[in-house]
């Protein structure tokens, strides 16, 4: 299927701004001293790579990958010539998990430094001991 | 200087991926067709036609959720299951007060939550059971009955939760038996095999091409896609209610906190 200017335009746009708003979260991961601007970009990045690999399996005019009727199996070929690519959506989910699992801990912990040392800034917390 | 200098190298590294992306076309041609692996996840998704290769589920995901790539969900769920015993470690010698504080939100609000909380457990509960059929699964549903213990927090405050009967202990309990319910179903077919002596395969759930064992496709002409939905409600209770356990956790207040964790622990 031919995919117009319009189409082509939009899908490096998405594109763009997906690799913009990583760069951005990495910049507050790595730059921003408040550990929890530091919680925030991470989940920004996160999601921004997940939503990354799901645009990967992405195509034009698709459908969702279920199939609506298990009667006819004509339309199982069809499914497979019009639908998007499961596998990254799969993917996506078992790394929501597990970056939501991970982000818990980090919140846990982010939440306990704050209580041992009284303040979320990393240059502070650097200079304290223990 | 040391923030230009990080700004600078992350404009650089995104210039570069973008002109990989694009130019270069380093992750293909999006848009314009999937891949050949995806063509055959979603031939043998459903297709009573190939027994031996299907997972018998219309919906893809799931069947790669659940069967293709089952081991990687299921350490994914112990990822999560660690992710909360750490959060129980930070916690420990915490006990949860059965009386905080009594106030909560007003009464349209605590009224209009009521009626939502039935309403929103018959959409997890559903979104859990059509897994296999529609898009959805055991940790989507879980995510959406997680929200009624932030709602409950948050709208009657944190000691509804002794009120309403879930416990820690008691939360930590059903998300452990999810968890034991999935492993349960991952070793059925090597018990089944170590007694008939058919061969059978780890968290298989239809016929392979050795293997003559399979879990029920229907149930009275309903399709429930063998493992997938046990799976599914395993993984929703397992999910759900290590929510449960978090939300609690978190919605702890801070001065019950600190009074516990003693005075040496101040700042």
């Amino acid at each position: 299927m031919d995919t117009s200017f319009i189409e082509r335009f939009l899908i490096v746009l998405t594109l763009y701004n997906l690799l913009v708003t990583t760069s951005i979260s990495l910049y507050g991961i790595v730059a921003r001293p408040s550990i929890t601007k530091k919680i925030i970009s991470l989940t920004i990045f996160g999601d921004s790579l997940n939503v990354l690999a799901i645009f990967i399996g992405f195509r034009v005019f698709s459908v969702p990958p279920v199939l609506l009727r298990t009667d006819n199996l004509d339309e199982l070929l069809k499914l497979a010539y019009s639908a998007v690519d499961p596998l990254p959506q799969a993917l996506v989910l078992t790394a929501i998990v597990i970056g939501l699992a991970v982000n818990l801990f980090i919140i846990f912990l982010a939440l306990q430094v704050y209580r041992l040392y009284g303040t979320l800034d990393s240059r502070k917390i650097k200079e304290l001991r223990g | 200087m040391r923030k230009y200098v990080v700004l600078f190298s992350i404009v650089i590294a995104t210039s570069v991926l973008a002109y990989l992306t694009t130019y270069l076309e380093a992750i293909g041609l999006i848009g314009l067709d999937t891949r050949y692996l995806a063509k055959l996840f979603l031939t043998f998704a459903y297709n009573p036609l190939a027994r031996e290769l299907t997972a018998i589920s219309p919906e893809a995901v799931t069947s790669i959720v659940w069967d293709f790539r089952g081991i990687d969900t299921f350490y994914e769920t112990a990822v999560f299951y660690m992710a909360i015993i750490a959060a129980l470690a930070i916690y420990r010698g915490i006990g949860y007060p059965s009386i905080q504080s009594e106030k909560g939100l007003s009464i349209i609000v605590r009224v209009v939550t009521k009626l939502l909380i039935p309403i929103n457990i018959a959409i997890a509960v559903s979104i859990a059971a059509h897994g296999h059929l529609t898009p959805g699964g055991g940790f989507q549903a879980g995510a959406a009955l997680a929200v009624i213990s932030v709602l409950l927090a948050v709208v009657f405050s944190a000691s509804s939760f002794t009120k309403v009967g879930i416990s820690l202990s008691k939360a930590i309990a059903l998300r452990t038996a999810g968890l034991l319910a999935i492993a349960a179903v991952v070793f059925i077919p090597v018990v089944f095999s170590a007694f008939t002596g058919v061969q059978a395969y780890l968290m298989q759930n239809q016929v392979k091409v050795d293997s003559a064992f399979a879990f029920p496709a229907y149930i009275q002409d309903q399709l429930i896609s063998g493992t997938l939905i046990w799976f599914n409600l395993a993984e929703f209770l397992a999910v759900s209610f290590g929510f449960f356990v978090i939300f609690m956790l978190l919605s702890l207040r801070e001065d019950v906190v600190k009074e516990q964790l003693g005075e040496d622990h101040g700042h």
